[in-house]
Order: C-alpha cells, then structure tokens, then sequence
C-alpha cells in the first residue's frame, strides 16, 4: 500500500511541476510558433510550425523602420543601464561608507517613495519635463530613472558585505576615495553589478508607460511602444506582432544569459 | 629609522571618549606593542597613528614631523590588518605591488621590491596566484610582504595572528619577529594576547578604557606592576587576588580562615586596618618559601611539565598554585602552599601598588 501511495504522490509532484513548466514556457513557444503563421491561423489558436515567416519580417520591416526603432530602445536601455548604475551604486556606497544621523533620515524617504506608485507621479513629472520643454527627448525617459531608489538600496545592501578593512588598505596604499571606488569597490562588487544590469536593463527595455506619455513622434518610438502599437490596430497580424515580439525578448534573453552565473552570485552575496 | 611621539592624543566619538589623552615615546627601531582587553582603545589608536581615524586632539610626530592631518599614504607606514585585507581580484605579485604601482614607480623597481619581499618572505612560488587561494597563514605573509615592498618607516600590525590557528600563530609570532631583526624598523603591534606582547615586545603598553595603564619592558611589568590590572593582564595563569586586613606588620586574610602573610619587604607600609588586595603569582607557589596557606585542592590539570592545582579554604576564593612536581596531587588533598613573602604584591583599595 505505502509503495502505491508513494507512487501517486510522486506522480502528483510531477503533474503539478509539468502543468507549472507548460504554463510558464507555452506562452514562449507559441509565440515563435507565431511568427510561422498568418494572423488568420494565429487566432485559430494553431500551435504547429507553418510558412509564413518571411512574410511576417517582410511585413514588419514594411511597416515600422525597425533599424531606428530598435536603436532607440538599445540607446535608451544601454545608456540608461550604464547612468544609473553609476549614479545609483555611488549613492549606495555612500550612503553605507559614510553615515550619519542625517544620511539614515535622508534614506529612509528616499526608501518611502518606493511606495509611491508611479502612476502617482506620472503627471506632476509630465509637467515639470513639459516645463523643461524635454518632451518628446530621450532625456526626459532618462533623467526620473538614474537616481533609482530601489538600485541604491541593493547596492547599500551589497556594500555591508563588503569589507571596510579594503578600503582603509587601499587608502594607506594611497588611493583617493573615487579611486577606491574605481579600482577596488567595483571590481570586488562586479556579480552586484552583474545583477544590476539585468535589473535595471530589462526594466529600461521593457519600459512602457513613460515613454508612451512623454515620446510623441514615431521616429523616437522604442521597440515595446511598437509592438503594442502593432497589437493593438483595428486588425492586427499576430503574425507580424510575434516577430516583433522575439525581436523585443532577445536581447534581455541575452543579456540574461551572458551575465547568468555572476547575477546569482550577485543576489546571494558577491564578497567572497 | 623613525620614532614617534603622542602628546595627549584623544579621540572621541560625539560625546564619547575613546582615547583619553595618550603620551607615549617609541623609540626608532623599537617593536612596541599595545595590548589590553576588547574595547580598550588599542586598535583605535593605531588607526589614529596610521591616519584612517582623525585625531580629535593632541598632537602625533612620525620622526619630527606632526602628522595629525597628514594623508595615510604620506605618513611613511604600512599596516598589516587582523583580515588581511587583500585585495581579491589582483594576484598575490599585483596585491604587493599595488601602492608602488599607485605611486607611478617605474616598472622594473616595483618587480625587484616584490621580488625582494617574496624572497624574505618566501612567497615566491605563490606570487601569480590569487588571494582566495591561499591559507590563511600564506595570506597573512602576503599581507605583510604589501607593507615591507613599501619600506616604511613604522610597520603598524593591528591584531595581524588572531584569524590563525594556534600552531599557525607561533610559527607567524616567530617570523614577524624575525622580520623586526632583518628590516630594524619601528613596529606597533596590536594585540589582545599577552603572549604575543611579552614573547614579541621591547616595550609593552597595556591599555584599559581608553588609558594607558603602564609602559614598560615585558620583564619590568611582569615583575613589577603599577596596579591590580597590569598585574592582573601580564602573565598567564593570572596572577591570584587576595582581599586582606593590615594588621601589624602582616596581612590578615578573612576569606583564608584569618591566616596571616607578613609584610615586612614595603618600604611604604600600609596604614593597620586598611583593606588592600594581596596578589601572589601562581609560579610562587614552585619555589616554596616561609610563608604558607593551608588550602584544600579541588582541582587538578597536569601539562607535562608543570601542573595547575586550583584550591582553597572551604567555601572561599578559589587560587591557581603552579608547580613543577605536583604529579602526585589529588583533589581534596589538604596542602600548606609555601611561598616567599617578599614576592607577593600589594595594592591599595584604589588598586595602586603599595611598595
């Protein structure tokens, strides 16, 4: 009987894990089965291979100029990334290497607006770029986003594990404090950054809402504006709207994939 | 070579003071160490004399120059921490070079002062490895040889055996001692380990809250402490502490059944009737002499060697007897412990040493 039970209970354990594997992986699968059919088939709800792929390139790159609009998304996510993970762990290393009474005040708010959503703040923020005439400018996606609050915390929280004793080393070699920052912070926290950058890349990529409000011409339009845009016409081809979906999923995959093994590292401690 | 000077040095923190005023002269070539219990300011006041902690008031001179606002890096030291802190991502060679490289020496001179500590040293076999690679004892000689490729004028060791393993650390005890003879540079060492100060030191300063409580040579504060805590600190097993009533030319001991110890060696006898504290080493007890305690053994530890007997009168204060043939001894053996009188010490209610 016990070998009967153990059986089905461990056929439940794989029912569950395999429904938990499909659900998360079909939605991927079929939009690369996607890109292979016309619309008609798509909203069928085929789930095999079919033809039509070049003819849902030719489509897309027929209807978006997708070269410009695919190096608007990489120039915002690429030089977003870069701005605040150099504003954002600075802040973090000082906030940790420096502190006083005024500075814990000082992060404290600063960790109680990460409970502001930012569909509270969108309007006030619309405005005050509109003030700064930085409507319809990649600055205006760019400058709320550097100074994240959420990145300054990792960091803070990155930067207890590392060792002080380093830094006093470091300036008894002679090393400034931007210096040991430079040469010696950044490189014992590079798993931290690694992390990092897959957070903050991925957010940057698959930004939505800001740039939807605050870019108004279609040759500043990001990749995740267009694929929506795409979708969301009076009669859309899925099959067009697929590949310009694994073309918007690509490069966080690959991004995802080269920094794998130091973003774990990164969540589970980098200071070794 | 290059002495110090500390006149007054104070450190706090807000309201709180850590350093209460420190005067002290270290003489060029000295090895002088700083030891005290956790929390006594020792490590503080290293890392005011290495400048990685401000001066609050007073005044620091590293040979004759005042060096109280002076950049680490100009002070003319090296330190040598209890983590070693290495740098992780360099190798061992990048680790030793690091500050000559900083200091835009050229090339071939960095090379031949890594090459020349990892051959004092004896690293050379490790210097292309990385720090996560080696044992703790090969990371500490690391972490020494980046000071000495530096050739400082004061070599500043802030509790740099106290991560090692007990082996480790006498092997490592005689190697910095070594070093101090090969490079005759000045030496600060902190540590909280009597040990390590008595077997290293030319001079001794023991630390309590902030206070140094004497200075002085190994030898003079082993035989000849200032208070109950330099008396107390300095030697191993701890000295034994005994409260007592001045009665004439003796001591009388209630806790010791009102036997009695004579006192006749004071030149400054102690007013009759006042309470002072009776300190008797443990090793007194190997020489025998004319004064005795009759005591009851409780327990007994044998080290080959020597052997500890720890007894006491019923229901009193229980004192550690060394000896060196006291194999035979059992617990709940009754013994007359025989000493010199003229070794014991005796402090006041204060804790000042009467003499």
């Amino acid at each position: 009987m016990t070998r009967i039970f153990a059986q089905l209970r461990l056929g439940l354990v794989y029912g569950a894990l395999s429904l938990a594997a499909f659900v998360s992986i079909f939605p991927f699968f079929w939009m690369l089965v996607g890109t292979t059919n016309t619309a008609n088939d798509i909203i069928k709800g085929k789930v095999t291979f079919g033809s039509a792929l070049f003819d849902n390139i030719a489509n897309l790159f027929a209807q978006v100029d997708m070269l410009q609009v695919f190096w608007n998304s990489a120039f915002l996510a690429i030089v977003g990334t870069i701005l605040t993970l150099a504003i954002s762990s600075l802040a973090g290393y000082a906030f940790e290497m420096f502190p006083s009474k005024t500075r814990e005040r000082v992060f404290a708010v600063l960790l109680l607006t990460l409970s502001i959503p930012f569909a509270a703040i969108m309007v006030p923020l619309f405005v005050m770029m509109a003030k700064l005439t930085l409507i319809n400018t990649f600055t205006a996606i760019l400058l709320p986003s550097i100074a994240s609050v959420f990145i300054i915390f990792y960091f803070r929280q990155a930067t207890k594990a590392f060792p002080h004793e380093l830094r006093d080393a470091a300036k008894i070699d002679g090393l400034k404090e931007w210096q040991i920052f430079l040469y010696i912070y950044l490189p014992v926290m590079r798993s931290t950054y690694a992390a990092a950058i897959i957070i903050v890349f991925m957010a940057n990529w698959n930004n939505y809402l800001w740039p939807l409000i605050v870019l108004q011409t279609n040759d500043n339009k990001t990749l995740t504006l267009v694929v929506s845009s795409l979708a969301s016409s009076y009669y859309p081809d899925y099959g067009v709207v697929m590949v310009a979906t694994v073309l918007a999923t690509l490069p966080t995959i690959i991004v995802f994939f080269l920094l794998q093994r130091r973003f774990v590292e990164g969540l589970t401690g980098s200071v070794k | 070579m290059t002495g110090l000077k500390l006149r007054g040095v104070r450190k706090s923190y807000d309201a709180v003071e850590v350093i209460k005023g420190v005067d002290l002269d270290i003489a060029p070539g000295e090895f002088v160490v700083f030891v005290g219990p956790s929390g006594c300011g020792k490590s503080t006041l290293l890392r005011m004399i290495a400048g990685l902690e401000e001066i609050s008031g007073g005044d620091l001179f590293i040979g004759d120059k005042r060096m109280n606002d002076v950049d680490p890096a100009q002070r003319g030291i090296a330190m040598v921490f209890q983590s070693y802190a290495l740098y992780p991502h360099m190798t061992v060679r990048e680790n030793m070079g690091f500050a000559l490289r900083f200091a835009k020496k050229p090339k071939n001179e960095i090379a031949q002062a890594v090459n020349e500590a990892a051959r004092i040293l004896e690293l050379g076999p490790l210097l292309d490895r990385r720090p996560k690679d080696l044992s703790g004892g090969q990371r500490q000689r690391v972490a020494i040889g980046r000071a000495i490729v530096r050739h400082p004028d004061v070599f500043l060791f802030d509790e740099p055996l106290s991560n090692l393993d007990a082996e480790l650390r006498v092997h490592m005890r005689i190697e910095v001692a070594r070093l101090h003879k090969e490079l005759a540079t000045t030496i600060i060492y902190v540590t909280h380990d009597q040990v390590e100060a008595m077997t290293l030191a030319d001079k001794i300063v023991v630390m309590r809250a902030g206070v140094v409580e004497q200075v002085g040579s190994p030898l003079a504060l082993y035989d000849d402490p200032d208070n109950l805590f330099v008396a107390g600190f300095i030697g191993s097993p701890k000295m034994n502490f005994l409260a007592g009533v001045v009665e004439q030319d003796t001591v009388r001991l209630p806790e010791f059944g009102n036997q009695s110890i004579p006192l006749g060696h004071l030149t400054h006898p102690p007013a009759q009737g006042s309470e002072v504290t009776v300190g008797i080493r443990p090793e007194s007890f190997k020489r025998g002499g004319d004064a005795g305690l009759e005591l009851t053994i409780e327990i007994v530890e044998h080290l080959g060697n020597e052997s500890f007997a720890y007894a006491r009168q019923s229901g009193g204060q229980m004192l550690t007897l060394a000896t060196e043939n006291g194999r035979s001894l059992q617990p709940g053996q009754r013994i007359a412990a025989r000493f010199n009188p003229a070794q014991i010490m005796v402090f006041d209610k204060s804790g000042q040493r009467i003499r």
